[in-house]
């Protein structure tokens, strides 16, 4: 009962947060919204029992969520539109009846996890094997081009 | 399995966003969440069926991620460099 109780909690907060995330128009908050997603996301994968997901996805979120804080910051137009309460509420309401379907689904019974028992090495080195090398270069190749990119339209800009 | 119901939610929140919202950091977040739907398969799947592979895959799904995401926002910069907007209504101008 516990356990159905915190995966309802859990659905609730993750369809509500990720709704919001989308549905506010002020960018700070949508912002922060899309960490509380993330977070929830990365307790949800644990209770999953897979916590190399769990990490992954806490990482990775928290780091998007702050690159996106800063763009949102910086770029963001500070029009003074602020949603009112009422908007706001709304949006909350409509957030909790998005995640009735999942609640139904999840407040049936408890889902079957299985825990997965091997340490990181091998699911980086013995399941994936050269692919991960490939993906290294990859994310260098592309870290390489915005920087080379950017520069060049900042260079141009100067001009 | 129960959770494919979650996964579709959060894919249908995010097409939602790419749909109605016209601020780029908006998309970005709708995309955000597209991908959390896409990969939380992964972990759904790996879970129930305990097969490591889908954890492994996984990681593989946010590097790509990670990828999509910078060269998004090196777009959105070059984009608020030339046009100092943010608004996607005004990059269609650039059709013209």
């Amino acid at each position: 009962m516990v356990r159905i109780m915190f995966d309802v909690l859990l659905v609730v907060g993750l369809v509500v947060s990720a709704f919001l995330a989308v549905y506010l128009d002020e960018t700070t908050y949508a912002v922060l919204s899309l960490a509380v997603t993330n977070v929830i996301l990365s307790v949800f994968y644990f209770g999953l029992d897979t916590p190399f997901a769990a990490v992954f996805q806490l990482t990775m979120g928290i780091g998007t969520v702050a690159v996106l804080f800063l763009t949102g910051q910086m770029l963001a137009p500070k029009t003074g539109n602020v949603q009112s309460l009422k908007q706001s509420l709304l949006g909350l309401v409509v957030g909790i009846l998005l995640s009735v379907p999942a609640i139904l689904a999840v407040g049936h019974n408890i889902p079957v996890t299985n825990p997965v028992g091997f340490p990181l090495s091998t699911a980086l080195w013995k399941l994936r094997a050269i692919d991960i090398i490939a993906q290294g270069l990859v994310i260098l190749t592309v870290s390489l081009g915005i920087t080379v990119v950017l520069k060049e339209k900042g260079r141009r800009r100067q001009k | 399995m129960e959770y494919i119901i979650l996964s579709l939610t959060l894919l249908a929140i995010g097409i939602y966003g790419l749909s109605t919202k016209y601020n780029l950091i908006k998309l970005l977040i709708s995309v955000e969440l597209i991908t959390i739907a896409a990969s939380m398969n992964f972990v759904i799947f790996a879970s129930s069926l305990s097969d490591a592979l889908g954890q492994a895959f996984m990681i593989l799904a946010f590097s790509v991620d990670a990828c999509i995401t910078a060269i998004a926002f090196a777009l959105v910069i070059i984009i608020y460099r030339e046009l100092e907007t943010l608004d996607i209504r005004e990059l269609s101008k650039l059709k013209k």
